[in-house]
């Protein structure tokens, strides 16, 4: 089963929330952001060709505008490598774990995996954010020597940052695959 | 206090009792969500931080949604709920000078506002004019239009340079302010005089103790001596020098009087000279700083307790000994003659002479068993100041102020530029006017509407431990007016 939802994220960007139910104890959710739009991306290229322009009828040196034109592909490579992350994936299974990716706009992708023996809970939290205070969704993991302490806090949708509608969303089916593992763990 | 004199019209009570039952209950029923703003909270301890505190829980059990923000202590920044869903934002904001946030006026806005848009803060009330958070939070609540009240914990003076800048300060601050409350009549007067306010819109409501925390234990005390206890920080304001003039005085008349001091502070060498000069180690014991859990372990080991403040807005320590059975003895000043009735507290004049002599009468009724027994004298003061009857009065200034207008801008322009002289007042019209830009120039870059509002904690949407909370606040409510009234 699959289904895409739209929310929007705390600066008002659209994102787009799909989930798909593979089985009652399988749940991925994948938030995707827009992609970069060539509006922004003409506006920079601009504004650093501005600059450009206005140094070299300054200084009279044609370095700059090579230097310019070597700023904006370094620039540009590097945002989409390491900056620009596209989808941001939350797979969660019963049995095994949950899996996080964020794939950046370049095609690279980074994964983490906690092993659900660790996962303690998932709670949506508050916290203060650049002159804002807002809601995010995230993993507690247990600390391994005291059974009722909590030794990480791991935030899940971290550059996406969607607005609590779409969190409460992801939190209820999270919840209710914890709360299925929980009871099976628990009965046998 | 030659101002007493001068003011005209009594203390007029009309902001604190309603016209008529009908409106009491009508207005009781009224909900209110209030923002408490201050510098001062806990983990920091004092007068202020309990008040808030004590205030707030009494305020939730009455129904109303109550949030805390202050400034970030060490590693304790961000989102905390405290007991009954109270919630705190301890917000990172640079600390300049005694636990005070540093002001531009302009910094703090996007968070406040923030959080005010967040919680849908209805009022913002804003505690001790130390710290420069309430100020500003103040200065941001009227540019939003939102109801504001302050309340001063402390008393100032005229004369000397730095108290005729923050007085002035005052003036700009609370010129525009709803409504304000004082600690006592005395500090009314005092604020009224400072930052000249028409004195309607200043009420007194008193701090209060909580009577369980302070209850006498005769078991305690040895009586074969006479025990005075001394509580309070060891500086000039509280009149430490007139301690050290009072104890090798007593001393000598009475052989069998010890002295409990407990406090720290700059003039602790003082005692320590006295106590070194006339050979008393085993009779004045200097215990140094206590924390307020342990003051009421002190304070039941004595038969008499002295104050010998200097000023003194509104005086816990007094209040705290009398709810402990102690007869307390005073100097005259500030707001000490409101506290307790003439029964219970011995007046003098803050000099060495006039104490002694009311510490012989306190000796000499103590040794006549004509003082009333500790259970008397604290089943007398725990009906006095309450917090629950404290949060009621409160209670009953937001209701005041919420059937209120918010003046507008150019009314407030208008009386910024009356009210507060020629050139102070054009600058601060100036500044509100550039931060009503800045917060229009904030609603555009994020409206209203893309701010999530908050899980209420407290209030009659609250989602703190439904089950069980709901049921309990019901009965309380109910049953309590019958108590305090």
């Amino acid at each position: 089963m699959e289904d895409e939802l739209s929310f929007s994220d705390i600066c008002g960007g659209r994102l787009a929330l799909q989930r798909r139910y593979y089985s009652p104890t399988c749940r991925e959710f994948c938030l995707s952001c827009p992609r970069l739009s060539l509006r922004s991306l003409t506006a920079v290229t601009c504004s650093v060709w501005l600059a450009a322009y206005g140094l070299f009828t300054l200084c009279e040196n044609s370095m700059i505008l090579s230097a310019a034109i070597f700023i904006i592909l370094l620039g540009l490579l590097g945002y989409l490598h390491f900056v620009k992350i596209d989808q941001e994936t939350l797979l969660i299974i019963d049995s095994l774990g949950i899996q996080m990716t964020s794939s950046y706009a370049s095609g690279k992708e980074s994964t983490t995996f906690i092993e659900m023996g660790k996962v303690k809970d998932i709670i949506i939290n508050e916290a203060i954010y650049m002159q804002k205070v807002i809601y995010y969704l995230c993993i507690l993991l247990k600390d391994p020597v005291e059974p009722h302490g909590i030794s990480q806090v791991v935030p899940v949708f971290q550059s996406a940052k969607p607005r609590l509608d779409c969190l409460i969303e992801v939190y209820r089916s999270c919840q209710e695959i914890l709360a299925h593992q929980k009871a099976t763990s628990t009965s046998p | 206090m030659a101002a007493r004199g001068k003011d005209p019209d009594p203390p007029p009570p009309a902001a604190l009792t309603c016209a008529s039952p009908a409106e009491c209950s009508l207005s009781s029923t009224q909900s209110h969500t209030v923002c408490m703003v201050s510098d001062f909270f806990y983990p920091n301890m004092g007068g202020v931080e309990s008040h808030i505190y004590q205030l707030s829980q009494c305020l939730i059990e009455r129904g109303h949604k109550i949030i805390i923000v202050t400034h970030a202590y060490g590693n304790r920044k961000g989102v905390r709920y405290l007991t009954n869903g109270l919630k705190v934002y301890y917000l990172p904001l640079k600390v300049m000078y005694n636990q005070s946030t540093a002001t531009t006026l302009f910094h703090s806005l996007p968070l406040l506002r923030y959080i005010f848009v967040r919680e849908k803060v209805t009022i913002i009330h804003s505690h001790s004019s130390f710290s420069a958070m309430a100020h500003d939070a103040l200065f941001h609540g009227k540019t939003m239009g939102l109801q504001t009240v302050f309340t001063d914990h402390s008393l100032f003076g005229f004369a000397d340079v730095s108290s005729v800048l923050t007085n002035k300060l005052l003036t700009v601050s609370l010129c525009d302010t709803n409504h304000i409350i004082c600690v006592s009549y005395t500090s009314k007067e005092n604020t009224v005089l400072r930052a000249t306010l028409n004195p309607e819109i200043v009420s007194v409501i008193p701090n209060a103790v909580d009577p369980t925390d302070f209850t006498p234990d005769p078991f305690q005390r040895h009586d074969d001596v006479v025990t005075i206890i001394v509580v309070s920080r060891l500086v000039y304001r509280k009149g430490t020098d007139l301690l050290s003039g009072i104890i090798p005085k007593l001393c000598l008349k009475y052989p069998d009087l010890n002295f409990i001091i407990g406090g720290e502070g700059p003039k602790r060498i003082i005692l320590e000279e006295v106590r070194e000069r006339y050979q008393l180690h085993d009779r004045v014991h200097l215990l140094g700083a206590l924390e307020h859990k342990n003051v009421r372990n002190v304070l039941v080991q004595g038969h008499i307790f002295l104050n010998t403040s200097l000023t003194e807005a509104f005086c816990m320590a007094i209040l705290e000994a009398a709810s402990c059975g102690l007869q307390v003895v005073s100097t005259r000043v500030g707001g000490i003659p409101e506290v307790l009735p003439e029964s219970l507290i011995i007046l003098c004049e803050p000099s060495v002479k006039s104490l002694c002599e009311g510490l012989e009468k306190a000796i000499s009724q103590l040794k006549s068993g004509t003082l009333l027994p500790p259970a008397d004298i604290h089943n007398i003061v725990k009906t006095f100041y309450t917090w629950r009857n404290v949060a009621e009065r409160t209670e009953k200034v937001y209701d005041r102020v919420s059937r209120e207008a918010v003046l507008s801008m150019d009314k407030r322009l208008d009386r910024l530029i009356s009210h507060c002289g020629p050139v102070t007042g054009c600058i601060f019209a100036l500044l509100a006017v550039f931060n009503f830009l800045f917060l229009v120039f904030l609603q555009w870059m994020i409206p209203d509407s893309l701010i999530d509002v908050a899980v209420d904690a407290s209030g009659p949407q609250s989602t703190w431990g439904r089950q069980c909370s709901y049921s309990k606040q019901r009965d309380q409510n109910s049953s309590e007016p019958s108590k305090t009234r």
